[in-house]
């Protein structure tokens, strides 16, 4: 998993040991988790799940002891009945006093900046991910979806080299090294490199773990009768515990609740499909753009909405990502042709 | 070797919604048995069923507390007016939202209620040591309340002041979850050590 970018003597990208003579989806395989890609997409996720997470993390220190103390809402010797012991641990099942359970909730936030600043990145994201998944565990009452995504965005950034660019990293490796500064030349040496093996294997799982959590969303949702009628988006608007936004205005306007919950159970089944060919992947990601920030902006769930708008921007294509940035500020652009995007299509 | 290992990681992230909620498959169960500690460890064991299978009536947790002196408080979890910011209000409504999940109707079968206390009363036990520990009450009633979710006619009658259609309309339905007291934990019920036990509430009547 720490292979570097490496491509063949054409240019052709290595795979995990697949040769011409290998059966077509072993070799379809190793292309597309094996071609060394562009970490560019990675970072911009490591940016805004670094920041979703401290600012989550800031939200627990707020009232800890309720959260995380041995009493507060859900006393740790009850905690088993709200998930899976002894699988599901949590540093907070270890800690005797509010100074340790303090201390490790701004440990988790101070990694959520250093993560998002692209600092000790590798360490800092495993820093973060412990904290994350010590606290969803210890207070299993009072998670949602929100967690469950900072959680999937965690492991890749674990995984795959997300401080290749655009972090202090990589601007330190610079310093030392003299290379590229926050733009990838994948033959040349120093510890960091944005065009690799395993930036493509991180970006994979996020977004293949994307397109599952779409798929048994909407699959879900086919089970309710009131997603069939057309009315459920009306559920959701007509919540008062929700409700951010007043949009009971549209009682008068049946049709158009039947178009949005339909499209929107639609484009949610269908996610898995059209977000891989290049051709549907921008109505894919546009339609999750919308739908999340109107859940956000609608039902009070911001977070949860931006931390799934996160995990959609690993299928923003790399050169995507690098003509915005550019277009924004002075981040050296820099090309380079041989690497991959993941996505296909 | 990776490509196993991306294999396994792959079935972790796929069985947990198909094991989990119910309706499930006996083979998804069978299959993630020998997962589970990865799953455990990955914190991958989600449903992810969001606003699925039909998005319901939202849920608070009224409680009515009584002070030491006398003083009678009254508060709701969650509370939109005090629970900031909003992600710490969201925290906060899962706590009903879950619990709602495990309490039957206030007229379901007596033997079905029973049965269900066992699962859902120490955690509202729980949630009650936690309000008499933080406004320091000597008793506290709780409520589950389900909040009348209301249909589109529903809001144009009310906008046009008609009287409301069907007779149940805007009226939230509340289930008593009883009255408790603090008391001090009887015997340590984890590793934690007894002294670090938080104080235990108990049920002294009014629930189901």
């Amino acid at each position: 998993m720490s292979q570097r970018g490496n491509t063949g003597p054409s240019g052709t990208p290595h795979g995990q040991g697949a040769t011409a003579a290998s059966p077509g989806w072993v070799r379809s395989w190793d292309r597309f988790w094996f071609t060394p890609a562009d970490a560019y997409p990675l970072a911009m996720v490591r940016i805004g799940t670094g920041l979703l997470l401290a600012w989550a993390s800031f939200v627990w220190l707020l009232d800890i002891e309720a959260f995380f103390g041995p009493g507060g809402w859900l006393p740790s010797h009850e905690v088993w009945r709200m998930n899976d012991q002894p699988w599901q641990w949590s540093w907070y099942f270890a800690t005797s006093s509010s100074a340790v359970r303090m201390a490790l909730g701004i440990l988790t936030m101070i990694a959520g900046l250093t993560l998002a600043a692209g600092m000790a990145t590798r360490l800092s994201a495993v820093v973060a991910f412990a904290g994350l998944v010590s606290a969803a565990n210890r207070a299993p009452l009072n998670v949602f979806g929100f967690d469950d995504t900072l959680g999937m965005l965690l492991i890749s950034l674990v995984i795959g080299p997300a401080g290749a660019c655009l972090s202090i990293d990589r601007w330190l490796q610079g310093r030392l090294y003299g290379s590229g500064r926050g733009g990838q030349q994948p033959e040349q040496g120093g510890p960091l490199q944005s065009g690799s093996v395993s930036a493509n294997v991180a970006l994979r799982l996020l977004q293949c773990h994307l397109c599952v959590v779409y798929f048994f969303s909407g699959a879900g949702k086919l089970l309710g009768a009131s997603w069939w009628e057309g009315t459920a988006l009306w559920g959701a608007a007509a919540n008062g515990q929700y409700r951010t936004l007043d949009l009971t205005w549209m009682a008068d306007m049946p049709l158009l609740i039947n178009a949005l919950t339909l499209t929107t159970l639609f484009w949610e089944v269908a996610y898995a499909a059209i977000v891989w060919p290049r051709l549907t992947r921008p109505w894919a990601i546009g339609m999750g753009v919308a739908v999340h920030l109107g859940i956000g902006l609608a039902m009070g769930m911001m977070e949860f909405g931006l931390a799934m708008i996160v995990a959609n921007m690993a299928f923003v294509p790399a050169a995507t990502w690098r003509r915005w940035t550019a277009a924004i500020g002075p981040v050296r652009v820099e090309q380079v042709v041989e690497l991959s995007s993941p996505g296909v299509g | 070797m990776v490509s196993l290992g991306l294999a396994v990681h792959l079935a972790a992230v796929v069985l947990p919604p198909l094991a989990s909620p119910p309706p499930a498959s006996l083979l998804a169960n069978q299959l993630i048995q020998p997962l589970r500690p990865y799953v455990g460890l990955l914190y991958l064991w989600h449903g992810y069923r969001f606003f699925a299978p039909d998005p319901g009536p939202g849920h608070s947790l009224r409680w009515s507390l009584v002070t030491a002196e006398g003083v009678i408080l009254d508060g709701s979890i969650p509370d939109a007016d005090s629970d900031w910011p909003r992600l710490m209000y969201h925290r906060r409504f899962m706590i009903p939202e879950k619990l709602s999940g495990m309490i039957p109707p206030i007229d379901a079968p007596e033997e079905i209620r029973r049965e269900a206390r066992l699962d859902w009363g120490p955690l509202v036990e729980a949630v009650a040591a936690e309000l008499l520990s933080r406004y320091q009450g000597v008793t506290v009633s709780l409520d589950m309340v389900e909040h009348y979710l209301p249909t589109p006619g529903d809001i144009i009658d009310r906008r046009e002041n008609r009287p409301a259609a069907a007779p149940d309309a805007w009226r939230d339905r509340v289930t008593p979850l009883g009255t408790y007291a603090l008391t001090t934990a009887a015997e340590p019920a984890s590793s934690e050590p007894a002294s670090s036990l938080p104080p235990a509430a108990l049920d002294v009547g009014g629930g189901r």
